[in-house]
C-alpha cells in the first residue's frame, strides 16, 4: 500500500522539466513543457487548415475547418452577441487549448490543466479580459460605476466577484481535471490491461471535454453579463 | 511534492496562451472567418442581383402586356376608323351618284321640255306659214304683209282655242 500511494504521489507531483539558468535558475514546469508541444500542433495544424482558403468550390478540407470554426463561432456569437464578437476569437483559441489540454493524457503526457499555476494563468487572463470587457463597452466612469448596480448596496458583492469568479474558474478547472488524473492514475496502478479505457473514456474526453466548455461558456456569459 | 505550485510558471503559461491566440487568430480563425464572411456577403449580392433582375423582368412583363393591350385596342380603333370611313365614303358615293342620276334625269327632262318647245314653236312658225299660205291663196295673191299677219293672228286665236299646246 506503501508503495501504491508513493507512485501516486510521483504522478501528482508537478515536475520541473528543466531550469533556465538566469537569475538563479527560473524553473521551467512539465505543464509549461507540454503546453509548448500543444501549441507546436495547435499552430502548425492552423498554419495547414487556414491556408488556401476560397470564397468559392471550397475543399473538403476547407468545409471541415469552416464547420467547427463556424459552429465554435455562432456558439460564442449567441453567448457574446454583436458587442462581444471580437472576444470570439480568444475564446475560441482557450476552448481548443483547454480541450487538448485536458485530453492529452490519452497520449500519455501530464495535462497541463492538472497544474493550478496554468489554470490560475487562464482564470486571470479570464477576469482580466472580462474587465477589460467592461471597460471597454462602458468606459472608465461607467465601468466603475457598473459596481454600485443594481443598487449601491452590491458594491462589496461585486468587488468580491473580481477575485471569486477567476478563483472558481481556476480550482473547478484544476479539481477536476486533478480528480480525474488521480482516478486513472490509480486504475492504471491498479488494473493496468484494458480497465482503464471505459474510464479514460468518460475522465478524459468526456470530462474533458464538458471542463472545457464549462470554462469557456462562463467566462463568455460574464463577459456577456459585463458588458450588458 | 508540488501539488500546487504558483511561480514563474503562471507568467510562462499566459506568454504561451496569449502567443498561442495570436498566431491561431493569424493563422486560421481569421483567415476562416473572413472567407466565410466574404461568402456570405457574396451570396447576398447574387441573392439581391436575382431580385432585382426578377423585378426588372415583371416589369417589362407588366410593359409588354400593357403595350399588347394597348395595341389591341389601336387596331380595334383603326378598324373602327376605317369601316366609318369606309362607310362615309360608300354614302357619299351613293350620294354623289344619287345627285347625278337626279342632275342628269332632271337635264334630260329639261332637254327634252326645250326640245319639245323647239319642235312646238318650229311647228307653230311652219303652221303661220303654211297658214299664211293657204289664207294667201283663199285671199288672193295680192294681199299685203300686214294682212298677213292679221289673217295668222286671227288664225291662231281660233286655233288656240279649240287646241292650245300651251306654248305661252
Amino acid at each position: 500500500m506503501g508503495n501504491l500511494s508513493e507512485l501516486l504521489m510521483e504522478e501528482l507531483n508537478c515536475e520541473t522539466a528543466f531550469t533556465i539558468p538566469v537569475f538563479g535558475g527560473i524553473p521551467v514546469a512539465e505543464s509549461v513543457v507540454v503546453t509548448w508541444v500543444i501549441m507546436a500542433v495547435l499552430i502548425v495544424a492552423g498554419i495547414f487548415l487556414g491556408r488556401n482558403l476560397k470564397v468559392e468550390n471550397p475543399g473538403k478540407r476547407q468545409i471541415a475547418v469552416e464547420t467547427v470554426v463556424g459552429g465554435l463561432h455562432d456558439f460564442f456569437y449567441e453567448l457574446l452577441g454583436e458587442d462581444g464578437k471580437r472576444y470570439i476569437p480568444y475564446l475560441m483559441t482557450v476552448g481548443t487549448y483547454i480541450m487538448i489540454s485536458n485530453m492529452i493524457g490519452l497520449f500519455g503526457l501530464k495535462s497541463p490543466t492538472k497544474d493550478v499555476g496554468v489554470t490560475g494563468a487562464l482564470a486571470l487572463m479570464s477576469i482580466v479580459l472580462i474587465e477589460y470587457s467592461g471597460v471597454h463597452q462602458k468606459g472608465a466612469k461607467g465601468f466603475l460605476k457598473s459596481f454600485a448596480e443594481p443598487i449601491p448596496i452590491m458594491l462589496p458583492m461585486n468587488i468580491l466577484e473580481v477575485f471569486i469568479r477567476p478563483l472558481s474558474l481556476c480550482m473547478r478547472l484544476f479539481g477536476n481535471i486533478l480528480g480525474a488524473f488521480v482516478i486513472m492514475e490509480l486504475l492504471k496502478i491498479v488494473a493496468p490491461l484494458l480497465v482503464p479505457i471505459p474510464f479514460s473514456l468518460y475522465f478524459d474526453l468526456f470530462d474533458g471535454f464538458i471542463q472545457a466548455y464549462v470554462f469557456v461558456f462562463l467566462t463568455s456569459l460574464f463577459i456577456k453579463e459585463t458588458i450588458e | 511534492m508540488q501539488l500546487l505550485r504558483i511561480d514563474w510558471n503562471v507568467i510562462f503559461t499566459i506568454i504561451n496562451l496569449i502567443v498561442l491566440y495570436l498566431a491561431l487568430r493569424h493563422f486560421l480563425i481569421g483567415p476562416v472567418t473572413k472567407v466565410m464572411e466574404q461568402r456570405k456577403a457574396m451570396i447576398d449580392g447574387q441573392f439581391a442581383d436575382a431580385k432585382k433582375t426578377q423585378d426588372q423582368a415583371a416589369d417589362l412583363k407588366k410593359e409588354y402586356e400593357k403595350k399588347l393591350e394597348k395595341a389591341h385596342e389601336e387596331s380595334a380603333e383603326i378598324l373602327e376608323k376605317a369601316r366609318k370611313s369606309a362607310q362615309a365614303e360608300y354614302d357619299s358615293k351613293v350620294n354623289a351618284a344619287d345627285e347625278e342620276a337626279g342632275r342628269i334625269i332632271k337635264d334630260a327632262h329639261k332637254a327634252v321640255e326645250l326640245e319639245r318647245d323647239k319642235t312646238v314653236q318650229e311647228l307653230q312658225s311652219e303652221i303661220a306659214v303654211l297658214a299664211v299660205a293657204a289664207a294667201g291663196k283663199v285671199l288672193g295673191e295680192a294681199s299685203t304683209k300686214e294682212n298677213n299677219q292679221l289673217l295668222y293672228n286671227e288664225f291662231l286665236a281660233k286655233a288656240g282655242g279649240v287646241n292650245d299646246t300651251g306654248s305661252k
